[in-house]
């Protein structure tokens, strides 16, 4: 009975010698990683500091200008060509012109419905599509 | 240590030298001796020799407690290399300045087997290196030195792979501006290790950052807020770029433009040529690159007389409607006052302006006498150096006995020097309501830019400068600015260049102030040109309204949309203040001209 106990008790040993020395080494390992993911996000950052920089020399407004008076036809805007929206004539009202000479070819509404918003088929919800899934 | 003192302790002084010498003799033969009877004195021996290793163990730490750091690598490559800085940002988030990183090779002498082959190896990877030099460096005792700052990838790796036990790289801050010399003046530039030298840069190392570094914090990036200034990049490449063309067509010596936001005293943008590429940092004592705006000083021209008719307004003694005598000249003694455009009749105060007239403006500023006049320059700021965040500014130069003959003179802008920022200033506190705000080159919002700012004149006599400035683009000096959808108001300043002691007729100093819109006053642009040229297109002449006047005209019609500055029909009451006044006819348009 008691060489029983013995070995459960050596064999409980073993296995949490060996449970905490997985757990170390885990410890380890994770840190390892925590320090390598630390420099790359270092390096990434780096690496966006110079993108940004680089973004903001290749779009600098004397590049752009350089190469809009080089390549491109376009014009400076001038005061002139700049409308406020209210000062826009207003808009015609919609006529259907092909509609109108459909009538007076007396291809009249009968042979062609109106068109109704309400009946037209429609794309399924996406709320159903994802229930299907 | 334990053996020392073993072999010590063995070997004692063997000849007998009176009783210490046989005592100890005897002690060692007990203690070596198998006798069981005598392993008290062993114990004694060992607890002895144990006793004595913690002392020299603890000896040795309260040594080391008292030496002077060994000098950590770590800690002076950190202290050495460069430090991050915040990113500059524009209005709009747009980068002005930011921190790139950068390898920079050094080496630790002490640490190096032979330096000439060190010197010789590192001399063939970087080839910009001084041989003799770098022999020199590294036979220095120090614990670290640096062999090259901002070395290549190519370098980088060239060194990496010469292995040399002593040698290292390390990653730096480098400072780069993209927009390379826009706003150069203002951003200033920071050293090679990060310090910043002028402008903007060396204010936000005085706003703690120096202290910090200096400390032993190594900031990171992330640590440091971006700090935004009041700049908007894209209007600053339109201005410079005008600038550039026109100081250039005009063959000026220099120019510079600015332009402001009257009510939150915010610049918007700013140009002064000659400029640099802060990338390459000039020479700071280079007093050709100053920045003109506010480091050098000009006597203004006749933009003072806006300065001058306000005072005059606001002291109520003189309105719209009085006349001044501008026929003949006025004499000062041996000094006599002419106009340029000499109408020889009585002026109203809008003529006075239209017409640019020193002997009305003059006029003006004698009846309020020399004290009041003093008084009110030095309430407008025109008398004490004006500080901003730049660091560098200058004092502007004041007559030492100012007399009549002074007050006569500065009415019109001839015997003050200021910096063209400081005029701006005022220009700024005579259109937006009266309050003096001074510039600011930090993103600010109206209520805090309004907080202290003192009120310098009345609400009606900003009202009226703006009527005179509308007036004078309507049909004064400042048409060229007349750009049609915008109400712009504006005025001309050529003052002769004091040359030898005598106001020069053909070096002039030439400035335009122009404000959009006359009604409701946004932006204050100015152009400031020294010794422009008279070209056979302006028919020779080299006054204001040929040069300047003509850049910010182009500037105007450039910069307004970029500034979000919608065109719009004629206001129907520009100026309502004046029109309960009974001045009427300034809200209508005026008609007919005068001046050029």
């Amino acid at each position: 009975m008691t060489r029983y106990l013995n070995i459960a008790v050596i064999l409980a040993l073993i296995g949490s010698a060996v449970y905490a020395y997985t757990i170390k080494y885990q410890t380890a390992f994770r840190a390892e990683q925590i320090t390598k993911t630390k420099l790359e996000i270092k390096a990434e950052r780096d690496a966006i500091a110079v993108l940004r920089a680089e973004w903001s020399f290749l779009t600098r407004p004397a590049r752009i200008q350089q190469l809009s008076e080089r390549y491109l036809d376009l014009q400076p805007l001038t005061v002139d060509r700049l409308v406020v929206a209210r000062q826009l004539p207003e808009r015609a009202a919609r006529v259907d012109a092909i509609g109108d000479k459909i009538e007076t070819l007396g291809l009249g509404v009968a042979s062609t419905p109106a068109a109704d918003p309400a009946k037209a088929p429609t794309t399924p919800k996406s709320k159903t599509k994802a229930a299907g899934h | 240590m334990t053996t020392m003192d073993a072999t010590s302790a063995k070997h004692a002084p063997e000849p007998a030298r009176g009783r210490l010498a046989s005592s100890l003799r005897g002690f060692v033969a007990r203690a070596f001796s198998t006798n069981i009877a005598l392993s008290g004195t062993r114990i004694r021996l060992i607890a002895f020799v144990f006793f004595s290793l913690y002392c020299v163990i603890a000896g040795k730490l309260v040594y080391l407690g008292f030496k002077p750091d060994p000098a950590n690598l770590r800690r002076a490559a950190a202290a050495a290399a460069a430090a991050a800085r915040p990113d500059l940002l524009d209005r709009n988030g747009e980068i002005l300045a930011t921190d790139v990183k950068t390898m920079s090779v050094f080496a630790e002498p002490r640490r190096l087997v032979d330096k000439d082959e060190a010197t010789e190896l590192l001399t063939a990877a970087l080839p910009q290196v001084d041989a003799k030099e770098l022999r020199e460096r590294l036979a220095s005792k120090k614990g670290f030195v640096w062999v090259k700052r901002e070395v290549t990838p190519h370098q980088r790796d060239e060194v990496f792979h010469l292995g040399l036990p002593g040698v290292g790289l390390i990653a730096e801050n480098k400072r780069v501006y993209p927009n390379g010399p826009l706003a150069a003046h203002v951003l200033g530039f920071a050293n090679i290790d990060n310090a910043g030298i002028a402008g903007m840069e060396k204010y936000i190392d005085g706003q703690g950052l120096a202290d910090l570094s200096g400390a032993g914090f190594s900031l990171t990036p992330q640590d440091l807020q971006p700090i935004t200034l009041s700049l908007d990049i894209k209007a600053t490449q339109a201005l410079r770029d005008e600038l550039a063309k026109g100081v250039e067509h005009f063959k000026a010596k220099a120019g510079a433009a600015a332009i402001m936001d009257v009510n939150t005293g915010e610049m918007i943008a700013t140009a002064s040529m000659p400029d640099y590429d802060p990338n390459t940092p000039p020479d700071v004592h280079d007093v050709n690159l100053i920045n003109r705006l506010n480091v050098g000083v000009y006597e203004m021209g006749s933009t003072f007389k806006a300065l001058t008719i306000a005072m005059a307004l606001d002291s109520g003694k003189v309105t719209l409607n009085s006349r001044f005598d501008a026929r003949g000249t006025l004499n000062f003694g041996r000094f006599p006052i002419h106009d340029y455009h000499a109408q020889n009749r009585v002026l109203t105060v809008p003529e006075v302006f239209t017409y640019s007239s020193n002997i009305g403006t003059a006029r003006m500023a004698l009846g309020q006498g020399v004290e009041k006049h003093k008084a009110y320059l030095r309430k407008m700021g025109q008398l004490t150096r004006m500080r901003t965040e730049l660091p560098e500014s200058s004092e502007p130069l004041v007559p030492k006995n100012w007399g009549e003959l002074n007050t006569a003179t500065i009415a019109f802008g001839h015997g003050l020097a200021v910096a063209p920022l400081q005029a701006m200033m005022a220009v700024g506190a005579l259109l937006n309501g009266g309050y003096l705000i001074t510039p600011t080159f930090l993103k600010r919002s109206e209520e805090e830019a309004k907080k202290d700012a003192p009120q310098v004149i009345k609400p009606e006599t900003s009202e009226a400068m703006r009527y005179l400035m509308r007036l004078n683009a309507e049909i004064g000096t400042a048409k060229r600015v007349n750009v049609p959808g915008y109400f712009v108001g504006g005025k001309t300043g050529t003052a002769e260049k004091v040359i030898g002691g005598h106001y020069s007729k053909n070096r002039l100093f030439t400035t335009f102030m122009a404000i959009l819109p006359a009604d409701k006053p946004k932006y204050l642009f100015m152009t400031v040109m020294d010794e422009p040229q008279g070209l056979p297109e302006t028919g020779g002449y080299a006054t204001a309204a040929y040069n300047v006047g003509a850049v910010t005209g182009k500037l105007l019609e450039r910069v307004g949309p970029i500034l979000g500055v919608a065109p719009r029909p004629t206001p129907a009451l520009p100026f309502p203040l004046l029109a309960k006044q009974g001045y009427a006819f300034a809200n209508t348009p005026a008609q007919g001209g005068g001046g050029h």
